[in-house]
């Protein structure tokens, strides 16, 4: 998994332009023996035969996409106007520095001077539609040589590992997900097993929705990122989940209710194979479970998360052994019939 | 143009938080000798640097050229719980450009730390449009509390990480430009001198404690002792939202040259002259009160020093995101060398 996971976190993938991550993972899966198929919006499908076959279709499934920026409009002085592509808090743009998809133009998030605030603007954050995004252009004229409305950015790619067993990245919300599953296509399966890479889950869980309608899956683990609230000051009972406590288990969020089997069959396996595991104690978030859950004909989901501070910002932190425990934990969960 | 980014580059890397750049003292010392354009080096006890070029010539009058050592950043006030670190700021920085960056964190030995940002589920409505400050805020070093009072300890500094990113029309991006980039212009323009058509000993001064209140300016111009001073700083470039008044000066358009009573009119005047001679460009600005750079310590050192300010236009000052216009920086090298050299 860590082998794919700073290549991954790396690449530039907004909700729509998913493209370069999906054809990073297809160069990692293809001789794995596994089939695959991009479908008709750039969801990325996968089916690999295990020793066995089961009665489930069962799907594992994480986003390709990431939070990013669009370009709205360039004006006279050559600066970019723009707004967030997913949610992104306003108070981690101002001052970051971005890069345009496919041009790997660099650019700076402009935050006016403290000097130069009044005490009205002092301290407070404007939002993302009333920033603008400096290329160093000094006009209209030299910026459209560079850009154009509609062109899409991410925050610089940033992966670095820190402290105790940390890593940071702009992306591993979700591309740890993929790199978890680009693991298991890559490994020998007990049984047969369908694997989704999706796109614009940050927009609203697209990509779900049309995978959901493709596969008709039974039953569906989803592998996210979730926040934790572990920061200096906040109660156990609010932080959500908390970094080094092990995989997350997600009972309910504010777009699914999960399956009760699926979470007993977790945590007895967590148990069994003492994985460390922790509940998710909020209910707060959301992923593209509930695409599974109400699509098609719907399907049982569980959501298998790593505990992740500050996602959707230029720093997205995970432990390392949070991640491993998924992973451990998926890869057990997936020796199971499901019968 | 090549050689300015060089030096920029390595004058961007050193840490100095104020009152402490003496961290940065050795490596730029052995940087600045192997560029070996000085005759002395030296430090003064408020923080500042300085190297000196002797003309040979007797009882030659000195001109000093003054840039700040030290970098805005921040403080460690409290170690906490779950291995994050509480923060006073020392120079003005917003809290609200802070959530989700990095910083470096210069212990024991230097870690990096992430500044923690609210999780949406435990934001207030509106949250995220009120005022936030840096002392609210806390950094994440993703250490055990213990593991982190190994390193640090209360008073720790704290900087933003610079990473140079050159953008469009010679733009660049880094942090702490705020006053390195102004170091950097001046050695390059030193580097231009001829120096056996030069009539004056020339100092360069890097001066400490600026940013509370220009400590290292005053201290290491009285031991230098100069005749004439060139203080460089940076200045804002206008930008969108800006006061009228700012846009006096743009990136792009040249070195700041300012008039103020607190420089002096007839050697900024005789500068000017010279600029124009030499085909530079440059702007004027005014400030009628302080300038807010090290000019006054300066000018107001001993029996007094005419003092010159010429400022390098920037962009969001004081971030982790400072843009400069290098054209600038160039050009304002190009003011000090011909201003030297015109002694």
């Amino acid at each position: 998994m860590k082998r794919y996971l700073k290549k991954y976190c790396d690449i530039l993938g907004p909700s729509g332009m998913e493209d370069a991550v999906r054809e990073a993972i297809i160069a990692d899966i293809k001789d794995s023996g596994c089939e695959y198929k991009t479908d008709a919006v750039g969801n990325l499908l996968v089916f690999k035969k295990g020793k066995k076959s089961r009665a489930k279709k069962v799907l594992f499934s994480a986003h390709m996409d990431e939070v990013g920026f669009m370009v709205k409009y360039i004006d006279e002085q050559g600066y970019i106007l723009f707004d967030a592509i997913g949610g992104v808090d306003r108070r981690v743009v101002s001052g970051r520095r971005l890069v345009f998809c496919e041009s790997n133009l660099p650019g700076v998030v402009a935050s006016k001077a403290v000097h130069m605030q009044t005490p009205e603007e002092k301290g407070k954050c404007e939002a993302i539609s009333s920033m603008h995004i400096d290329i160093g252009a000094s006009d209209r004229e030299t910026a459209l040589k560079y850009v154009s409305i509609g062109d899409c950015a991410t925050f610089v790619p940033n992966y670095e590992e820190f402290g105790d067993g940390m890593v940071c990245s702009k992306a591993l919300d979700d591309r740890f997900g993929c790199a978890i599953l680009v693991a298991m296509i890559n490994s020998e399966l007990e049984y047969d097993t369908y694997f989704a890479f999706n796109t614009c889950e940050e927009v609203g869980c697209d990509g779900a929705k049309e995978v959901a309608h493709n596969l008709r899956p039974d039953v569906v683990v989803v592998i996210e990122t979730t926040t934790a609230g572990d920061i200096l000051g906040v109660p156990k009972s609010k932080c959500a989940c908390q970094v080094g406590s092990g995989a997350v288990l997600s009972i309910m969020d504010r777009s699914t209710i999960y399956d009760q089997g699926l979470l007993e069959a977790a945590v007895e396996i967590a148990t069994e194979k003492n994985i460390k595991w922790q509940y998710k104690n909020v209910i707060a978030g959301g992923n593209e479970a509930g695409e599974y859950q109400r699509g098609a004909e719907g399907a049982k989901v569980l959501a298998i998360s790593a505990p992740a501070r500050y996602i959707h910002s230029q720093s997205n932190v995970l432990k390392m052994s949070d991640m491993e425990a998924v992973a451990d934990l998926v890869s057990a969960l997936n020796e199971r019939s499901f019968d | 143009m090549e050689k300015l980014y060089e030096l920029v580059e390595n004058f961007t890397s050193y840490p100095g938080v104020s009152g402490y750049e003496s961290m940065a003292f050795e490596e730029l010392e052995n940087y600045v000798k192997s560029l070996g354009i000085f005759d002395e080096f030296g430090t003064t006890p408020a923080g500042s640097f300085y190297g000196i070029i002797r003309c040979g010539k007797k009882d030659a009058e000195m001109i000093l050229c003054d840039a700040h050592l030290d970098t805005i950043g921040c403080l460690v006030t409290e170690i906490c719980d779950g291995g994050f670190l509480k923060v006073a700021n020392v120079g003005g920085i917003a809290g609200k450009i802070l959530s989700g960056s990095d910083v470096n964190i210069y212990g024991k030995k230097a870690i990096k730390g992430i500044f923690a940002s609210k999780p949406p589920h435990l934001q207030e409505p509106g949250e995220s449009e009120k005022k936030i400050e840096v002392v609210d805020m806390c950094i994440d070093t993703g250490l055990s509390k213990e593991e982190l009072e190994k390193i640090v300890r209360i008073g720790t500094p704290v900087a933003f990480p610079c990473r140079l990113e050159k953008l469009v029309d010679n733009n660049l991006a880094g942090a702490g430009f705020d006053d390195r980039l102004c170091g950097a212009a001046i050695v390059r323009g030193l580097m231009m001198l001829d120096k056996s058509k030069l009539n004056v000993d020339v100092a360069f001064q890097f001066s400490g404690g600026e940013e509370i209140g220009y400590k290292g300016a005053r201290t290491n111009t009285y031991k230098l002792n100069p005749d004439k001073a060139i203080v460089i700083d940076v200045t804002h470039a206008f930008v969108p939202g800006a006061p009228k008044a700012r846009e006096a000066v743009y990136a792009g358009k040249g070195g700041d040259i300012c008039l103020s009573p607190q420089t002096n009119r007839a050697f900024t005047k005789y500068c000017i002259e010279v600029c124009k001679k030499e085909n530079i460009p440059y702007q004027i600005s005014a400030s009628p009160g302080a300038t807010g750079t090290n000019s006054n310590a300066v000018q107001t050192t001993r029996n007094g020093v005419p003092v010159m300010l010429i400022s390098i236009p920037l962009k969001n000052m004081h971030t982790m995101s400072e843009i400069v216009n290098m054209d600038d920086a160039y050009n304002t090298a190009r003011v000090v060398s011909a201003v030297i050299q015109s002694l």
